[in-house]
Formats: C-alpha cells, structure tokens, sequence
C-alpha cells in the first residue's frame, strides 16, 4: 500500500515550501498515513466476492450470446437486403424490355435481320435482288402510264403498284 | 516492471471478456476498493453494493480503458460511483450526520480496545467534509501519486498536496485529542 508509485515526498513538497516546511509536511503525512495502517477497513466478505464474480461471468456470458445473436442479425439483414437489391433491379431490368398495354415502343428503322445479319455477302445479294426487282417494276409501271400498253392497263397499273409495295416491305421486314 | 505486465496482459484479457481476467482484478482490487467505499460511507452494506457495482461497470467500461495508469482509472469509476450515491441517497448522508452529531454531543464514546478503533477512526473521518474525505480516501487506498490524484481531481498538484497535507494533520489531531 505503500508504492505511490515511489514518488519523492520530500521533493514534491519542496517545490511548494521550504526545506523545513516541506520536512514537516511529510512527517505529518506518513504519522497520519500510520494511523490507516493501525485502523485497516474491514475485508470484503468472501460470499460477496464470489456473487461479484459469478454475476460478471453470467453478464460476459449474457453479452457473448447477444453479440452472437447480433452478428447473426446482421448477417441476415445484410443477405435480405442483397436479395431485395438484386429482385428490385431485375424488375427494372425486365420491366424496360417487356412494353406495357398503352406504351409506345419505337421500332428500328433498319430491319433487324439486316442489323443483327454478319453475313455481308448475302444481305448484298439480297439487297441487289430488291432492288433489281422494284426497277423492273417501276419500268414497267412508267410504260403502261405512257399508254404503250393497250387494253386493260389501270388493272395492271394497280397489280404491278401492290406487287411494288410488297417487295418493299418484305426488305424491310428481313 | 513484471507486475505492470502481467497487469497489461490480464486487462487485455479482460477487453477479450476473459472471466478469469476478471476473476483476477476483482483479487488485486477488491480489497482496496472495499476500504476505499467503506471509509467514505460508514457501512458495510452499502460498500457492498458499491464494490459490486464498480465491477459491473468495469465489465461494461473496460472496452474504454485506453491505457495510462489503470489505478486512476479504476478509482476514477469508483469515485463516480460514490458521487452518484452521495446524490441519490441523501438519506443516508443525513444518518452519517446523526452518527457524527451524537458523537460530539458525547452520545458515542470511543472505545480503546482493537477491535473498535476501527470505528473510531470512522467516526473521525465523519467530522471532515466529504471532499476532504476522499481526497485522503484516494491517497491512501488508490496508490496513487500525488500528481495522478491531483489529474484525476483536474486540480493543480500543489492544491492536491495543500489539502492532503491540512487533512491528515487534521485527522491526526482528531484521532490524538
């Protein structure tokens, strides 16, 4: 009891007083600190000791189990969250590319067997078809609008207009 | 150098909730802290309590033990703990007040033999302020130096050293007249 962390009374007391002062205050200190020595407390009783230790390992117990239950808490969460994160997006995800009753949905202008196609040669080929198609027929048209043809021409006119407008759209469509 | 070691190592075992760090502590300072609360309260009961409440909260507070004397620290919480009584049992205050006015009134004669000086040496520490009390209270149970006395007080250490030094000449005269 008596380390004070082996502290020099009488220099401690001598930066405040002087030389007698600071003798005397430190005489004064250890008689009275004598006196405690004399007249020790009463000890801690045993039982209650014991109850002391036994309450601190039920709450370190106590705390272990609640900081378990915590990280389990908190695994769970994180996880329910991820899962709701993950659902969420793939509905916005789903939801751009399936058009709603009443939504308008803008389509290519360029057919997408053309657009997707990496056969070059072949749409070339395709195209050269089409096109040598629809000149024929618009000769064709132009001759009978001249009258070189005689007999039932506006049927023909008419025939050869649809034909035109088909091809067209069967090279947009791919 | 060793004592201070091993002192390190069964604190960290207690921020790890190590019971028997615990178990440990509770060993090196029950006693002290016991005459520590028994001193400034008179009763046995209450120092009871006290002492089972300052290892609770050390259980609950060690996480924010970050070094430094752990003395200061541990009576730092134990003086908290006095406080907190003084505060909420003003009851009790007034009864040690009956106790010490009975005394001088010549009610209560101090007896001689071993066993009861003990309480006459309580009876004294009575007579004095409740600052004064644990001023003297720290400095004999806690170990600790003036100069941590005085930090943990958040006074300079020459007012520390002042009133130490008047109220133990005081307590001295007391105990001798």
């Amino acid at each position: 009891m008596e380390d004070r962390n082996q502290e020099n009374l009488r220099e401690l007391f001598g930066k405040f007083f002087n030389a007698e002062q600071a003798e005397n205050c430190v005489d004064d200190i250890q008689k009275a600190e004598q006196i405690f020595r004399r007249h020790p407390a009463p000890e801690p009783d045993d039982m209650l000791i014991a109850n002391i230790k036994a309450e601190i390992a039920m709450r370190l117990q106590a705390a272990r189990t609640h900081r378990f239950r915590r990280i389990i808490y908190e695994v769970v969460g994180a996880a329910a969250a991820i899962l709701i994160a993950a659902a969420v997006s793939l509905q916005l995800f789903v939801e751009k590319d399936t058009p709603r009753p009443g939504e308008v949905v803008y389509a290519s202008l360029i057919p997408t067997a053309i657009w997707e196609s990496d056969d070059i040669t072949a749409d070339d080929e395709d195209l050269a078809v089409f096109t040598a198609q629809i000149e024929q027929i618009e000769d064709e048209v132009q001759t009978l609008q001249s009258s070189e043809d005689t007999g039932n021409g506006e049927n023909t006119i008419t025939e050869l207009e649809m034909e035109l407008i088909e091809i067209n759209s069967d090279f947009w469509k791919g | 150098m060793a004592e201070s070691n091993d002192l390190a190592r069964i604190i960290t075992g207690c921020k790890g909730g190590d019971a028997k760090c615990f178990s440990q502590i509770i060993d090196m300072y029950a006693s002290r802290c016991y005459g520590y609360f028994y001193r400034l309260t008179g009763n046995n009961d209450i120092s009871d309590e006290m002492l089972s409440e300052l290892f609770v909260k050390l259980v609950e507070k060690i996480g924010s033990y970050n070094g430094g004397s752990f003395e200061s620290w541990l009576f730092k919480i134990a003086s908290n703990i006095f406080h907190d009584h003084l505060r909420g049992k003003q009851r009790r205050k007034k009864l040690l007040e009956v106790q010490i006015t009975e005394f001088e009134s010549g009610t209560i004669e101090p007896k001689q033999s071993d066993g009861e000086l003990t309480d006459k040496l309580q009876i004294q520490l009575g007579r004095m302020d409740e600052d004064t009390r644990e001023l003297i209270m720290l400095r004999f149970y806690s170990q600790l130096s003036f100069k941590e006395i005085a930090q943990m007080r958040s006074e300079p250490i020459g007012t520390t050293l002042a009133k130490t030094h008047r109220a133990l000449r005081k307590l001295r005269q007391f105990m001798e007249g």
